[in-house]
């Protein structure tokens, strides 16, 4: 690699950080099929099947589901930028090991207090309904699932705050930011992945000092201090939209740092892309606003301001990206793998959601779609079918890359069928349950929306075709990911 | 019907979209060189053409916003409370557990279709998505159900009829069976 050239890393210490990447990703790996089995039976469950079951299960499960997926994306698209950074700079391996551990504790408390404790809240444990439980779970989950987001949180801050330091470094903060680019000044050459980085992590660090405070005005409303419920969901939503969308740009950044080299054409910064990420940097703070547009009583030009920073945030990151992939792989003497079509498509996948996402984001849209299955519709789609292609196109890369086991393209070609058919035809239902008001987060749908269960059934059908593709996936890749432990 | 549009302009830019991935990645059968000074033009303007659509969409919809204006006056107060698991929905203000009760097993409060109905929403405990579906089954509106504050959501009823009121917003294991109802005369 690179970095072992530049004299950034030894032998050595490059083989231990490969390894401790193959780690994080086998675990990704792990949990896909688990947590996925998970949102595959909230389906069943809205299907009609398991008439018996108490309806608290099927939101414990929605919890674990929901903060599962966005915390193994989260630490899979972080395991593989560090690991790509290696080209440029040197994140400490220590602090990888520190998260890696943390997040395991974190994830067994998550499922301790979830199907332990029955803890329901959804992802949000929106305020102040952890508090009042209706004797569903007790006091001891409500402890657990705040002791696991405190692990979490504290290990996903330091990672953060370490891949910044690793990047200052050797870049300054304007460098990193590119502002060289937006100048037009004389200065060293950036690449994409330390700046979309860069730019993600300190947003990153915002969006986890608002966790700390919803953390900590939980604590104070124990203790019977009173907090302001307005307040708390937008200290909420400010730090969920900031940590999915990070995750997505994330995966984004190593897009822009592997599909050249399939392509054989390089992806450089130059001023447009530089501007686009910087105005991210700002509009994504005030993007979050969509999530409260039900909320009234927030004043109505904030909810405007949101729309417009909505809008606004899918030009820089949106079109300069997607665009940019585009250009780089039309008519190219592409090698076409597992790897580099799952980047292409995660690419894809991220644009289709994201235009569902603008949709939703305009008020008057939302007015009519807020909390119903258009919602995961398009949040499944800029993730399972955007983030999560390009993780695992990420991880199917290094496991070649270390294993040097090569692919079998029948195979490859009849994962990506099944991914897409099942993955798409599974959205499919969420989009047009949410077009005809069928509810998000139901155990069961009544009267007035009953036929979401037969949405719901519909999409079974298409999870199985997408299970088996994932399968398909973990028997190929996984087979690699084991050689490349065992190097 | 506006999920519907919505709906189908999804479809169409989408479709859009992945027609120009499947375009691409067909293209790539007869590699050549492509001229960058070229691409960064037809950057600039799809950059523009983006702009332009938003900044068009955003003229269109930002003026069309649900949240009460000074100068509507309206012609009925309906007061919602939720709590976990009912609406309690009532002509009169609801301040206390009785009220709340009393108006949850009340008869149906009545509005009258074509006049302004403003309902004042909150809740006596957690948060709850106060979800307006018209006799059809379909949501017309919805406000959050919070506490500590009151929601004003407005509505002008067209379609007589019963309206049920579902909660779109997760408020604990009886969340899927919180409900209300009320009619438009």
């Amino acid at each position: 690699m690179a970095s072992v050239a530049n004299g950034l890393y030894g032998e050595s210490e490059i083989r231990k950080f490969r390894r401790m990447t193959v780690i994080w990703g086998a675990t990704v790996l792990l949990l896909l099929p688990i947590l996925a089995l998970l949102g595959y039976f909230m389906r069943w469950v809205q299907a009609g099947a398991f008439t018996q079951l108490r309806p608290e299960w099927f939101y414990a499960v929605l919890t674990l589901h929901s903060l599962g997926m966005v915390g193994t994306w989260f630490v899979g698209s972080m395991a593989g930028v560090s690991y790509l950074l290696l080209r440029y700079t040197r994140p400490s391996l220590a602090v990888s090991r520190l998260s890696y551990w943390g997040t395991l504790v974190g994830v067994l408390l998550l499922i301790v207090c979830t199907l332990g404790g029955l803890f329901g809240t959804g992802w949000y444990f929106l305020y102040p309904l952890p508090l009042m439980s209706q004797h569903v779970w007790q006091p001891w989950a409500t402890f657990t699932f705040f002791l696991a987001l405190a692990i979490l949180g504290v290990c996903w801050t330091i990672w953060t705050l370490d891949i910044l330091r690793a990047i200052a470094r050797h870049y300054s903060l304007s460098a990193a930011l590119g502002w060289n680019y937006i100048l037009g000044r004389e200065g060293p050459e950036v690449p994409p992945l330390v700046l979309i980085t860069t730019v993600s992590l300190i947003v990153g660090v915002a969006g986890f000092v608002a966790a700390v405070l919803v953390i900590a005005l939980f604590a104070a409303r124990a203790l019977g201090v009173n907090v302001d419920p307005l307040l708390m969901k937008n200290l909420t939503f400010f730090f969920g939209h900031v940590l999915v969308n990070i995750t997505m740009y994330l995966g984004v950044a190593t897009v822009y740092e592997l599909l050249p080299s399939y392509a054989g054409r390089p992806w450089k910064i130059n001023r447009v892309v530089a501007l686009a990420w910087g105005a991210v940097l700002f509009l994504i703070l005030f993007a979050y606003f969509h999530h409260l547009y039900m909320d009234f009583a927030q004043p109505a030009w904030i909810q405007k301001f949101g729309q417009i920073c909505s809008y606004g945030l899918a030009v820089p990151a949106g079109v300069v990206s997607i665009f940019g992939t585009l250009a780089l792989v039309y008519a190219a003497r592409m090698r076409w793998t597992l790897a580099s079509t799952l980047l292409f498509l995660g690419i894809m996948g991220w644009g289709v959601g994201g235009i569902a996402a603008v949709i939703d984001s305009t008020v008057e849209v939302n007015f009519h779609f807020h909390n119903t299955l258009w919602v995961p519709a398009h949040f499944h789609t800029y993730y399972l079918m955007g983030v999560v292609l390009i993780i695992l196109g990420l991880i199917d890369h290094v496991g070649k890359e270390i294993s040097g086991l090569e692919e079998r393209a029948a195979r490859s070609k009849l994962t990506v069928a099944l991914l897409l058919i099942g993955g798409y035809g599974f959205l499919s239902m969420f989009y047009w349950a949410g077009a005809h008001s069928v509810p998000r987060r139901y155990a069961i749908y009544p009267l007035e929306v009953s036929q979401g269960t037969l949405y719901a059934r519909i999409a079974v059908g298409f999870i199985t075709v997408l299970l088996l593709g994932i399968l398909l996936y973990l028997w190929e890749t996984g087979k690699r990911c084991l050689k490349a432990l065992a190097a | 019907m506006i999920q519907m549009h919505a709906f189908y302009v999804f479809l169409g830019v989408a479709g859009f979209l992945v027609a120009m991935f499947l375009y691409t990645a067909w293209s790539t059968r007869h590699a050549k060189d492509i001229d960058y000074h070229s691409a960064y033009a037809l950057r600039r303007k799809l950059l523009l053409l983006v702009a332009a659509v938003l900044v068009l969409g955003l003229a269109m919809t930002l003026a069309k916003t649900p949240y009460p204006r000074d100068q509507d006056v309206p012609s009925q107060v309906v007061f919602v409370v939720g709590k976990q698991f009912s609406f309690g929905i009532s002509a009169s203000p609801i301040t206390n557990e009785d009220e709340y009760l009393a108006a949850t097993y009340s008869t149906p409060v009545q509005v009258t279709a074509g006049s302004l109905v403003e309902f004042r929403v909150t809740s006596f405990d957690v948060n709850h998505g106060f979800s307006v579906y018209s006799p059809s089954n379909r949501l017309i509106a919805q406000t959050q159900a919070m506490p500590g504050y009151v929601n004003r959501l407005r509505i002008r009823f067209r379609e007589p009829g019963r309206y049920h009121v579902l909660c779109l917003e997760l408020c604990g294991s009886g969340h899927h069976r919180m409900r209300g109802v009320f009619d438009v005369k």
